[in-house]
């Protein structure tokens, strides 16, 4: 994991910013982070509400600023650009939330529990921040994760050159600060479960965030090898045994399919744990590669072979282990329902890619075994909810994060959880004649 | 350094390669120092303060500290130096050894005494070793020892009668150092030259504090637990000296060769003390920032400044803003203005309409859409705030503009 801005670094970089009235950058974040408020309080010395601006509307404010493709989202209007280059605005929410480690300044608190018990299936990062929005009115969470360890994708997507798990680790001392418990290699998977939690142990509500952890493969004769793997699978190997991985890979020859986040991630974590030549094939060209534009740099750096505007048509598979791919040239035509264009295969243009290991990294989805919870699916095995706080249909289950959207980012997971936890506040209030406690959203007079 | 135009100038008689001297100060604290300064292009030296030694002068540490700005390092500098702490006659030797291997450059011998006897023996020791001119040090803010420095650039008595004592003795031009902490700059400086002075050199630092420890509540430099009111220089000053030397250069009856100190770093700054009626300069804090190097690069921008303008020497630019440097009452009030803008070069950050919504005339909306100010240019008071924060520069894109027949603009009573 790089290091991250200093001090000084972070006042420099926050000198530049123009402090713009009617901020853009606080338009694109959709976790509804401001960065134009927490960059002012640095460059005014105010560095504890700067990091209390940054905590209190997302728990995770310091994995979203590392991981967030900040250029997509909150700097991409960042009016500095027009004098020279957008703000670095991950690396300064980076600094503060690491500032406020550092010093040992909590910015949250939680209100005493009050006796309102929620459970939330999966400790994931919309999992994790409902939690943690819960636990500060007051609620007691219990988080059931199916995993040894939290953080869902945050821990067992992200490779270790992007974020530490150290780091992760000190982010969600925060989270179980704040009184959320979390109950790890505890699977929840059916209706059967879900009846248990509401009926039996007497939770007032449930949240599901169970995450988008099946694979999609590539369509092909040939696939059955032990040397073909989805992305997910090598980048959990690579975190959760990174001296099996080394081995696996050190020497080797690795393909990447695909163009995403995920395949760039696969690459450069094979290329840094020594495997002789990593290549990225992706059937579109560069510029229409999905991954985050400073992924997609990093990658280069590390040395990886793109290989664009190819189409592995299958494996050559000899006696069980890897021995190449076949690929095929292809070219662009019409833009398709994607907005992007269309590649078309170029006959003649046959020919195999010698490879020792091959990685799949063609998107995510919820596991078929999410129909499992009763609640209704659709044909991606995404739960269909009824409105933005991810009400399911039934009574007090909500349900958020991939598990709802498919792959998406970390800082969506975020919102939902952030919307889920306020719906079931306000329908806890609601039951009991209350009003939910303002804990959410920033108080009026901070903005 | 390229081939520079002729850069000399006349100061109390004496012909000097170019006028950028290194001020009295750490920077020209010993001859090997100040030899390596005139090697970089510094026309000469306000060597350290001498004094005779009676009293032993040990510096505090530490001595200084900085004042920053939003990352910027040393916007200002504190300090609680005192004179030389060598003794006198290594300082002397100093003095032959510059003007020995340096005769062209301009050596003049700074000094403090702290009893009558002592400044008429430091005049003669220092002319003696060489010196071309004398700068009396009636301004230090911050001695340790009574009845000097300072203290005596505010009782302007004992100001004039030292400077008799010394220019009784002295063969060689005298120049008196004002502090600026006093009300009117020329109450000394006429003292001064009733006194005998030949020039007047101002300013020194300005008293200050530049911060206070929020931790041990202690001022810069914490100098074990405690620390002073005391001397300010940089570029933060650089308003007070100019105004100082205006001041001066402004006043018929001083009529003195004027030498300008006060945050100067670039050929501009010496460029605006020129015209302000300098004819020297000095510098400390520049080259406690940048170090001796800087010289270069303000010779290359006089030498060019020069060309561009049309000048052949220095010496015609000494003075040449006096005429327009006037007091308020005299601004011709009947011609107003606006701030006008060139939208098409703007970025969009609206600093613009924050600024003039709470402290000008309220005179800009926002268009949302287009995230762009639109003015209404009736309500325009042309305080030009918005333009001081508009990150577009180098051309501003917001510029004053003449408006012909422009009534003054007031604001509306509430209710």
């Amino acid at each position: 994991m790089e290091k991250g801005f200093t001090m000084d670094q972070a006042m420099q970089e926050a000198a530049r910013c123009l402090l713009c009235h009617d901020a853009p950058c606080a338009c694109g974040c959709p976790a509804g982070t401001e960065p134009d408020r927490f960059i002012r309080k640095l460059r005014l010395r105010n560095l504890k509400c700067a990091a209390r601006v940054i905590k209190e509307n997302n728990v995770l404010g310091g994995v979203c600023a590392v991981v967030c493709p900040t250029c997509t989202l909150c700097a991409q209007g960042c009016t500095a650009a027009g004098l020279d280059r957008p703000i670095r605005i991950g690396e300064i929410q980076r600094f503060l939330v690491e500032w406020a480690w550092q010093t040992g300044f909590s910015p949250l608190r939680a209100l005493p529990p009050d006796g309102r018990r929620i459970a939330i299936i999966g400790a994931g990062p919309a999992g994790l921040t409902c939690a943690a929005e819960l636990a500060r009115a007051g609620c007691k969470a219990v988080v059931f994760e199916r995993q040894p360890e939290p953080g869902g994708m945050l821990r067992y997507g992200i490779p270790a050159h992007r974020m530490s798990v150290e780091f992760l680790g000190r982010e969600l001392r925060d989270v179980t600060d704040l009184g959320v418990e979390i109950r790890c290699g505890t699977p929840m998977e059916t209706s059967a479960d879900i009846d248990r939690l509401l009926a039996e142990e007497k939770f007032d509500a449930l949240f599901l965030a169970t995450g988008a952890w099946g694979s999609l493969a590539l369509d092909v004769p040939h696939r059955d090898s032990e040397d073909v793997y989805d992305a997910l699978s090598f980048l959990m190997l690579a975190k959760t045994a990174p001296d099996g991985f080394a081995a696996r890979v050190k020497g080797k020859v690795v393909a990447v399919i695909g163009g995403g986040d995920s395949a760039m991630d696969a690459a450069v974590a094979a290329r840094r744990s020594g495997a002789l030549d990593v290549y990225l094939l992706y059937r579109r060209s560069f510029s229409e590669m999905p991954g985050d534009p400073v992924e997609k740099q990093q990658a280069i750096a590390a040395g990886i072979h793109f290989v664009i505007l190819s189409q592995p048509t299958d494996y050559v598979i000899e006696n069980g282990r890897l021995a190449g791919i076949k690929l095929v040239r292809t070219r662009l035509d019409a833009p398709d329902a994607s907005g992007r264009r269309r590649p078309v295969r170029m006959a003649g243009t046959e020919h195999e890619l010698q490879a020792d290991l091959a990685v799949e990294a063609l998107g995510l989805q919820p596991p078929p075994a999410a129909d499992a919870f009763g609640l209704p699916t659709d044909a991606q095995h995404r739960i269909v909810v009824r409105d933005a706080a991810g009400n399911t249909g039934r009574s007090m289950v909500l349900a958020g994060g991939d598990a709802v959207r498919g792959s998406s980012i970390v800082a969506r997971a975020v919102h939902d959880g952030k919307m889920a936890a306020r719906s079931i506040l306000e329908e806890l209030a609601r039951r009991t004649g209350g009003t939910a406690p303002a804990v959410i959203d920033a108080p009026a007079d901070r903005r | 350094m390229g081939k520079l135009n002729d850069l000399s100038i006349e100061f109390c008689g004496l012909t000097l390669e170019n006028p950028v001297l290194l001020s009295s100060s750490p920077v020209s604290n010993t001859g090997e120092m100040v030899g390596r300064a005139f090697d970089a292009g510094f026309g000469g030296v306000v060597y350290k303060t001498i004094g005779k030694g009676a009293f032993e002068i040990i510096h505090p540490a530490p001595r200084m500290a900085g004042y920053d700005y939003e990352g910027k390092k040393l916007v200002g500098l504190q300090n609680v130096e005192q004179i030389s702490d060598r003794p006198m006659e290594d300082n002397l030797k100093d003095l032959r050894y510059l003007k020995k291997n340096w005769p062209k450059k301009l050596v003049i011998a700074s000094i403090m005494g702290f009893s009558r006897d002592e400044w008429r023996e430091l005049a003669i020791a220092t002319q003696d070793s060489g010196a071309d001119m004398l700068e009396l040090n009636f301004s230090c803010p911050h001695m340790a020892i009574e009845g000097s420095g300072m203290k005596v650039g505010q009782a302007f008595g004992l100001l004039k009668e030292y400077t008799e004592i010394v220019k009784r003795h002295a063969t060689i031009p005298v120049m008196a150092k004002m502090t600026p902490n006093i009300t009117d700059i020329n109450e000394p400086a006429m003292f001064a030259k009733q006194g005998g002075a030949d020039a007047i050199a101002a300013i020194n630092t300005v008293s200050g504090l530049v911060g206070i420890g929020l931790d041990d509540f202690a001022p810069r430099p914490n100098v074990f637990g405690v620390g002073a009111a005391s001397g300010y220089s940089g570029p933060a000053v650089k308003p007070i000296g100019l105004r100082c030397i205006a001041q001066m250069a402004g006043n018929p009856a001083l009529g003195l060769p004027l030498s300008g100190i006060g945050g100067i770093e670039t050929w501009v700054d010496v460029v605006e003390f020129l015209l302000c009626g300098a004819s020297t300069v000095q510098i400390t804090t520049g080259v406690i920032h940048y170090g001796y190097r800087i010289v270069e690069d303000i010779l290359e921008g006089l030498s060019d400044y020069l060309d561009e303008k049309g000048f052949t020497s220095l010496g015609q630019i000494v003075g040449k803003a006096l005429p327009r440097i006037v007091t308020p009452d005299r601004f011709d009030h009947a011609r107003q203005g606006i701030a006008s803008y060139d939208l098409d070069r703007c970025v969009g950050c609206g600093q613009c309409r924050i600024v003039c919504h709470d402290a000008g005339g309220q005179c800009l909306s926002w268009d949302k859409d287009r995230r762009r100010p639109v003015m209404d240019e009736t309500k325009c008071l042309a305080c030009m705030i918005c333009s001081f924060v508009c990150p577009v520069a180098h051309p501003p894109m917001i510029a004053f503009k003449e408006v012909s027949n422009k009534p003054a603009v007031r604001p509306p009573a509430m209710g």
